[in-house]
């Protein structure tokens, strides 16, 4: 065989490999996705920046909207910055999310926009300077996360995703002031998919 | 050939009803104006379902979770189960009828409900040093009404703010705040009071099922 010939047939090998690759679209109803990684989040009003394990699955049910849940939970020795004594901040923290997603952007590349309501699970200390050791106690505390981010679905099974994060609460359970949980945090990471029904052509 | 004609329209009548339809979503509320003595800002959260009876009359059945703060002496929680009525009343204009072409539409309502709550006042360290845990709670019935618009971004899938102002119904529970000695006390007041908030909602609903009105294939 040729030198040409090789080059033609390497050409033609390749405008297939683009063909089929047009062609395949990920993204579409009835994908099923999810992943875990670690977020760096920062709570601005204590000054303090923690490490949470994230992990979320989500469920396309049209062409832009999506239902999601995830969690959020502070990993153990989690506080990397300005760490604040228990009776200001968290000494364990997680929460748990559940809303919708918006879903902007043609074939494979998403622009993703998520509102979800939740719950945020915070263990505050109740008699600071007063008794040591001092008593614990958990909180519930509505919460709400708002969410925008990117992703991009290269194979059948995976994708790579970035997201920035804003959500906010308040601890009530506690014996000085209320404790805000304003936060952003961010998170990307490799994640996994799965068309979970059959379209017709 | 009459007959024929009624037919056609009954069946296009039927295909525009949404009648039956149902919804599901979350949603996030923020309380605000209480009329609770110092009683600041609350928060909120809660799910519902929506179920549509006529194109005009639709429902929410709602289940609400508040904490707010009472200055910095005690902290409220509240839990509202309860329903309300939404009424379209400029749905029978042409803008909100577009069975082909789906765009983007707010879809304003007026409601009124009604909910049975719960309510618990606690000191803000949680307890009394000679009486133990302090707090005081109570049940009672409200009853709300408000204004609202739904922003249908799909045909299945709408974000809904509403405002709308609850008054409680039933006793209800006052606390006395000696800042001098910083003594803590509950007092609960039997009989009806009007003691209300406003209430301001954003909830995120999914049309998942359509219980009546289907049509037979």
């Amino acid at each position: 065989m040729g030198i040409h010939q090789k080059i033609v047939g390497l050409f033609l090998a390749a405008s297939t490999l683009v063909f089929s690759q047009e062609k395949l679209i990920y993204f579409e109803p009835s994908l099923l996705r999810a992943s875990a990684t670690i977020a760096p989040t920062r709570f601005y009003n204590h000054e303090t920046t923690v490490a949470f394990i994230n992990g979320f699955m989500e469920y396309v049910v049209e062409p832009k909207i999506s239902v999601r849940g995830e969690a959020n939970f502070m990993a153990p020795n989690g506080q990397l910055l300005f760490t604040n004594s228990p009776e200001k901040f968290p000494r364990n923290f997680a929460s748990i999310y559940a809303g919708f997603g918006y879903h902007l952007g043609k074939k494979n590349w998403k622009i993703d926009l998520h509102a979800e309501p939740g719950i945020a699970l915070a263990e505050m200390a109740q008699d600071p300077y007063v008794v040591v050791p001092s008593r614990f106690q958990w909180s519930a505390c509505p919460s709400y996360m708002l969410k925008a981010g990117s992703s991009f679905y290269f194979s059948k099974y995976c994708h790579f995703f970035a997201e920035i994060n804003f959500s906010n609460g308040w601890v009530r359970k506690t014996t000085l002031s209320s404790v805000s949980l304003a936060q952003y945090g961010v998170s990307a990471g490799l994640g996994f998919h799965l068309i979970t029904q059959k379209h017709d052509e | 050939m009459s007959f024929l004609a009624l037919q056609v329209n009954a069946q296009e009548q039927r295909t525009f009803n949404p009648a039956g339809m149902l919804s599901l979503g979350g949603r996030t509320t923020v309380s605000l104006f209480n009329d609770h003595k110092n009683e600041m800002t609350g928060t909120g959260i809660g799910g519902q379902f929506r179920l549509r009876f006529s194109d005009a009359v639709n429902t929410d059945w709602f289940f609400d979770y508040i904490t707010s703060d009472i200055l910095n002496y005690a902290h409220r929680t509240d839990y509202h189960i309860g329903w309300s009525v939404l009424f379209y009343p400029i749905n029978h204009l042409a803008y909100f009828h577009q069975p082909k072409d789906f765009k983007p539409k707010f879809r304003p309502y007026i409601l009124a409900g009604h909910c049975f709550d719960y309510s618990k006042i606690e000191a803000k360290d949680g307890i009394s040093p000679l009486d133990g845990a302090l707090y005081a709670e109570r049940w009672s019935s409200a009853v709300q009404a408000g204004i609202g618009t739904h922003l249908e971004l799909t045909p299945r899938f709408d974000i809904s703010l509403t405002g709308q102002y609850m008054i409680h119904l039933g006793n209800h529970i006052e606390t006395d705040f000696d800042f001098t000695s910083g003594t803590l006390s509950f007092h609960e007041h039997k009989g009806a009071s009007l003691a209300g908030h406003l209430l301001v909602t954003v909830s995120l609903n999914y049309k998942i099922a359509r219980l009546w009105g289907f049509t037979r294939r």
